[in-house]
């Protein structure tokens, strides 16, 4: 191979600006998901047929369609669908968050029917009412137990937002697509931006494996 | 607006070839996949230190890393390193097989050591050779174990294929793209897509929850 490297080429501003759009993108789609996804895990699991059905399949579908279908299909069929015009970050973090929620939605489900039996009827036998059930006994465990895997999808979504980039939302891989063109250097340009994707979501698998191993530790 | 679903039976053919696309791509990526991500599995549990450490930075940078930044890299960097010209095809497939490869060494790694400890002392205990203990004892267990996950991974990559459309590969997702900018319906185009990768991924959703229980009764845990 013949090919001089040139790292000099790239300039970082650019760079940083598109994670801190990546950055935002995460964290607001992380806000939707982890607090809209917990009601919704509670709808799916809901007694009722005609609640359980449209909430379970609003999840399966997020579920079993790709993120870029997803995405693409927010920022075309939105406006003309429902006549509302949003800025692309709006409508990029409304496609993340609500593909977040559906992931969510079912680690806390998993979380929620681990919580044992026992626990509920000992509630039941201390005549609290379902309302207090949940609040101080399903919430508090299902949530210490779904903690790994939210944290997990809030990578994915991390790395999923990369997506946007694709529809114009000006994140990191927007910048770094733009800056290979720019300067023809495209093996320098997606390098860097590919480790500063990694710089961000490796530590947080690592406090994941942490966090899961010491959960083994406590239960076993 | 007004939708209109029946322009969609003009591009009926078009459609089909992108399904068969994504579908073509997806399973020469599950088998090239599975087959590296066994080998790296077990290149992670390796005495060697140096094995391991190549196992790992290279599981831990492809999942680390968005997809789409993956494949770009595949895409535009390497036919300038190795200087070859690689088609679409082939840089999709290598992308998507070095994903599918880091994803599926964790769950050949994490099954491999969910075989109990003491089915090794048992091996020990009745004297079978290091051949034996492996083929006959350990792989069929662990393997069995990974079956449900691995189904779940390659859901996962049929759904992550969407992303070749990226790159101008000409399969489900940028077929209906397409269809949709000459059409300018992209409601009807787009809708229509995605139910069509649900029609496909849920069954398997559900078959995977179907298997994992059969096997979990087999092995009775």
């Amino acid at each position: 191979m013949n090919y001089t490297f040139d790292f000099n080429a790239v300039s970082l501003g650019p760079l940083i600006e598109g994670l801190i759009v990546t950055l935002e993108l995460t964290v607001a789609a992380n806000l939707i998901g982890v607090i809209l996804g917990f009601p919704l895990a509670l709808l799916i699991m809901s007694r009722f047929a005609v609640i359980r059905w449209p909430a379970t399949l609003f999840v399966e579908f997020f579920r079993c369609t790709p993120a870029i279908v997803q995405i693409v299909w927010f920022f075309y069929c939105v406006p003309m669908l429902f006549n509302v015009f949003l800025g692309s970050m709006t409508m990029g973090i409304l496609a993340l968050g609500l593909n977040l929620m559906a992931f969510n939605a079912e680690a806390y489900r998993a979380a929620i029917q681990a919580v044992p039996r026992e626990q509920l009827d000992a509630g039941i036998a201390l005549g609290l009412n379902p309302f207090q059930r949940v609040f101080h006994i399903v919430l508090p465990n299902a949530l210490r137990a779904s903690i790994p895997v939210l944290l997990t999808n809030g990578i994915v979504i991390f790395q999923q937002s990369a997506l946007v980039a694709i529809v114009a939302v000006q994140d990191l891989m927007y910048q770094a697509k733009t800056l290979a063109t720019e300067t023809y250097r495209p093996i320098e340009t997606f390098t860097i931006a590919a480790l500063i994707y990694f710089a961000v979501s490796f530590p947080v698998s690592q406090v994941v494996g942490w966090l899961e191993r010491r959960r083994q530790i406590l239960t076993s | 607006m007004s939708l209109d679903f029946s322009v969609l039976l003009r591009f009926q053919e078009a459609l089909a070839l992108g399904l068969w696309t994504t579908i073509k791509l997806t399973l020469i990526c599950i088998v090239l996949g599975c087959s590296l991500g066994f080998l790296v599995g077990l290149a992670r549990t390796a005495p060697s230190v140096i094995v391991r450490g190549i196992a790992s930075v290279y599981v831990e940078f492809f999942r680390g890393t968005p997809v789409l930044i993956q494949l770009f890299w595949i895409f535009f960097c390497l036919p300038l390193i190795l200087g070859v010209e690689l088609s679409n095809l082939a840089s999709g497939v290598i992308a998507l097989t070095l994903y599918v490869g880091a994803i599926t060494s964790e769950t050949f790694r994490a099954s491999l050591k969910s075989v109990g400890r003491e089915q090794m002392d048992a091996c020990i205990a009745l004297g079978l050779p290091r051949r034996v203990q492996v083929t006959n004892v350990i792989l069929p267990q662990a393997v069995l174990r990974a079956v449900p996950t691995l189904l779940s991974n390659c859901v996962s990559l049929f759904k992550e294929s969407a992303l070749v459309s990226a790159v101008g590969m000409a399969d489900l997702m940028f077929v209906g793209q397409n269809i949709s900018n000459n059409t300018a319906r992209p409601v009807e185009v787009l809708t229509i897509v995605a139910l069509i990768y649900f029609a496909i991924a849920f069954p398997l959703t559900r078959a995977v929850t179907l298997v994992e229980g059969r096997i979990l009764k087999k092995l009775a845990i």
